[in-house]
Formats: structure tokens, C-alpha cells, sequence
């Protein structure tokens, strides 16, 4: 018990005290999170919105594999890219592996089917209203398209959200393809891990509290939208 | 004429659910769709509203512009923002002047009784509420063809009245030619002069809604008129 308070209390100073490392730890850890999300929101948003509005021969198989890849083990996509980007791998040639590039790659194959699968799910229960209202009013196509995005914007917010969760707390796959090397590729997760197999345990709680900032600071704008929207 | 029917037919799968023959809606009429369940009334209103498709035979306009012809539903969907707004959303998509829509919104809210309510969320709504708004807002660009599904099933009588008062105003006032499905045949004599008859997809009587609703001619028609009055 006493190592715990006494992390606590420690970690409250290494945060206060605008450690360097730390602050190179939680940037890079911004950086990789935010990048993959955006990355996966261009690539999810519009792949989800055209499944949940039209129907295709073999929808139902290209649903049940994004709704496998939502749960894709972060382990299996680190290897799945570590694979890919090794030095002899088909894109060897990069030279990506061990770089933050490499670490956004595997976390957008992580966020990319989560984002689908949630907007998807949404867009199909709303879609066909919202059509049906734009058309018998009036609206054009694009005008439609504009209109489903305002009106399901709550949903769509959430499922970004829900996207950056996964993203900023995913230790498996970064580690793999990023190497927790110190000052390149470490982020909280990662660092994390190692601290606690040193018995640095100050150190991992502080980063631990900060992680848990980020997450309630993301989750407290998305109650504070969802709340002025929604009321 | 406002429109013409031609051979409409219109298939789910095996089932045939809609097959006329041919139907003139006359303009400024306001003519009442009757049958049992099943027999093709929403079918035919979605058709003409452009948000189903015939597969075969097809609805003539005499209007060019297919943004004059709009719907009203028994569920109407809100925009996820103001009274006002909703009711504004069509004179936005058609770039009104901001003085314009204030204008036109004023007038339809002060006849609809929804003034107070102007600054409302409009999916916070009553179902009355709802659908006065939904009818104000379709109202809104002053459509040539006002196509509605039993717009109050559901409602109270007051609400019904303004409803049904509101109908024939815009109809004396504007001209607007009017295709009402409902079920309540003392609310077709209220509000309609025309009537057509459905069963089965098919057109089984037409003509003057007072005639048609003291003298059916046809044998489904006066058996459907009995039991929904014994109702």
C-alpha cells in the first residue's frame, strides 16, 4: 500500500515538475494518436457511411470481416505490420519499422475497423429517414449527404472518440512495430510496461495518471457535446 | 391536372403491391387515398414522392420542378435543431433571403399555433407538435403537391382540426393540390372532395368523395365503408 501512495505522491511531482522525458513521452504519444485517428476517420467515415447506405453483392462478407478486425488483437496487427515493413518484407524498402510511422500505420489498422463498424451501425439505422426527409423536401444528393452528417454528427463524434480510446491506450502493437526506443519510438504504453519490469513504479503510475487525464479530458469534451446537442 | 398515373406497377420480390391502370389527380383537388392495410396507399404516395421507385409505368407531373412535390409522414423525422429551423431548413436548400424565410416561417408558425415553440428542439416535441411542424415546414416553399400518410393517426382531436383547417386554407389560399392517405373516413369527408379507393394494389373506385362515401358503387368499397364506420 505504501508503494502505491508513495508512487502517487511521486508522480504528482514528476508531472508538476515538467520532466523532459515525460513530456516527450505524452507529445509523442499525442502525435501518434491523434495522427491515426484522423488517418482512420478519412479512411473510416466514408467507407462506413457507403456500406450503411448501399447494398452490394457480398456486403454481408465484407461486414463480418471489418466486424472481426474490430476486435483484432493489437499483438497480431503489430506483427501483421512489423511483417510487412521489415527489412525483408514486401515494403522492406521504406525502412519504416521503428520509426512513429510505422507505430500510426498499426494503430490505423486497429482504429480504421472500429470506426467503420460504429459509423456503419449508425448510418443504417439513420440513413433511410434522413434520405427520405431530404428528397421529399427538396435536397440534392450532396445536400443529403451534409444533412446525414449534421444530424448523426453525436454519433459520429462518438465513434471517433471511441477510435482515439483504443488508439491511445493500445500498448501491443506499438511496441512491436515502435520498439519503446527511448526519445524515438516510447510512448506511455510502452513506457509503462517497461517501468513496471524495472520496479520504477513511481515513474509508471505517473504516466498511468496522465494517460487517465487524457482519456477524461477526450471523454468529458465528448459528454460536454453530446450533452449541449443532445439536451 | 396536377398529375397522371400511368400503368404503375410496383413489385417487392414475387409480391405485387401496386398495380393501377390509370389515375388523374386533378389540380387543386384534394383527394382522399382509402383501402385496408396492404392495399398500396403508402406505396403510391412514395412513388409519386420520388422516394420509391415503379417498376413499371410511370407518375406525370405537370410541374417541371420536382422539388414541388413534398410528404408528410405519420412519424415525421426532426432535424436536429430549432422549430424555426426545421421549418427554414427547405427555404435554406433554396437559397431564400434570410428576411424571406423569416417571413414565410413567421406566417406558417402563427397559423400552426407554433410561435411559442419557435426557439424549441424540435425532436423534444410532442407527436402533435411534431406534426404540425413537419407540415408547417413542408408548407414552407409552397409546393404544388402535398402528399400525406395519415399525418394524424395518433393525434388529438384539437391537433386533428388545426391539421384538417390548415389543409384546406393552403388549398383555398395556394392552390395546392392535395393527395391524403388516412383511414378515418368522417376526416376524408372533412377535409377531401375526391376519393380514391385501393384493395389489393388496385384502384376499385374513384370519383366525388361525398358520393363515393354515400353510394359506393362497388361492392369492396361499400363493405370497406361499413366496417370502418361500425369502427
Amino acid at each position: 500500500m505504501d508503494v502505491i501512495s508513495a508512487g502517487i505522491a511521486q508522480a504528482f511531482r514528476l508531472i508538476l515538475s515538467g520532466d523532459q522525458e515525460i513530456v516527450g513521452i505524452i507529445g509523442l504519444s499525442l502525435f501518434v494518436s491523434f495522427s491515426s485517428v484522423i488517418l482512420s476517420t478519412c479512411l473510416g467515415m466514408p467507407v462506413g457511411i457507403l456500406l450503411g447506405t448501399h447494398s452490394f453483392r457480398g456486403k454481408g462478407v465484407v461486414l463480418r470481416i471489418i466486424y472481426t478486425f474490430m476486435s483484432l488483437p493489437p499483438v497480431i496487427a503489430g506483427l501483421t505490420v512489423f511483417l510487412i515493413l521489415m527489412r525483408r518484407g514486401p515494403l522492406g524498402y521504406l525502412q519504416l519499422n521503428y520509426t512513429p510511422t510505422a507505430m500510426i500505420i498499426a494503430q490505423i489498422c486497429l482504429v480504421t475497423p472500429i470506426i467503420i463498424g460504429l459509423i456503419y451501425n449508425l448510418v443504417r439505422e439513420k440513413a433511410p429517414v434522413v434520405n427520405r426527409l431530404g428528397i421529399t423536401l427538396g435536397a440534392g444528393r450532396l445536400e443529403i449527404m451534409f444533412l446525414m452528417i449534421r444530424e448523426m454528427r453525436i454519433g459520429l463524434t462518438a465513434a471517433v472518440v471511441s477510435g482515439f480510446g483504443r488508439a491511445i491506450s493500445e500498448v501491443g502493437a506499438v511496441m512491436i512495430v515502435g520498439g519503446n526506443i527511448k526519445g524515438k519510438t516510447r510512448v506511455m504504453t510502452t513506457y509503462i510496461t517497461e517501468l513496471k519490469s524495472m520496479g520504477d513504479y513511481s515513474r509508471a503510475i505517473a504516466i498511468g495518471i496522465v494517460l487517465l487525464i487524457i482519456a477524461f479530458v477526450i471523454n468529458a469534451i465528448l459528454y460536454n457535446f453530446q450533452e449541449r446537442e443532445g439536451k | 391536372m396536377e398529375l397522371e398515373i400511368r400503368k404503375l406497377v410496383r413489385d417487392y420480390g414475387t409480391k405485387r403491391v401496386l398495380d393501377l391502370e390509370s389515375v388523374t389527380i386533378e389540380k387543386g383537388t384534394r383527394t382522399a387515398i382509402i383501402g385496408p392495410n396492404g392495399a398500396g396507399k403508402s406505396t403510391l404516395l412514395n412513388i409519386v414522392s420520388r422516394i420509391d421507385v415503379a417498376t413499371e409505368g410511370e407518375v406525370v407531373y405537370e410541374s417541371e420542378d420536382p422539388r414541388l412535390v413534398t410528404q408528410v409522414f405519420q412519424q415525421p423525422y426532426m432535424l436536429r435543431t430549432s422549430v424555426e429551423r426545421n421549418i427554414q431548413y427547405p427555404l435554406r436548400l433554396r437559397n431564400w433571403p434570410e428576411e424571406g424565410m423569416k417571413k414565410r416561417s413567421n406566417e406558417l408558425m402563427e397559423d400552426l399555433g407554433l410561435l411559442d415553440l419557435r426557439h424549441q428542439k424540435a425532436w423534444k416535441l410532442s407527436g402533435g407538435e411534431t406534426q404540425k411542424v413537419a407540415l408547417a415546414r413542408a408548407l414552407s416553399f409552397q409546393p404544388s403537391l402535398l402528399l400525406l400518410d395519415e399525418p394524424t393517426a395518433n393525434i388529438d382531436p384539437a391537433t386533428t382540426a388545426e391539421i384538417e383547417e390548415m389543409l384546406l386554407k393552403i388549398n383555398r389560399e395556394e392552390g395546392t393540390t392535395i393527395l391524403f392517405v388516412t383511414h378515418n373516413l368522417a376526416q376524408a369527408r372533412r377535409v377531401c372532395n375526391r376519393l380514391l379507393f385501393l384493395d389489393k394494389g388496385k384502384l376499385v373506385e374513384s370519383g366525388d368523395c361525398q358520393e363515393i362515401l354515400q353510394n359506393p358503387k362497388e361492392e369492396k368499397t361499400r363493405r370497406f365503408i361499413a366496417g370502418e364506420l361500425l369502427i
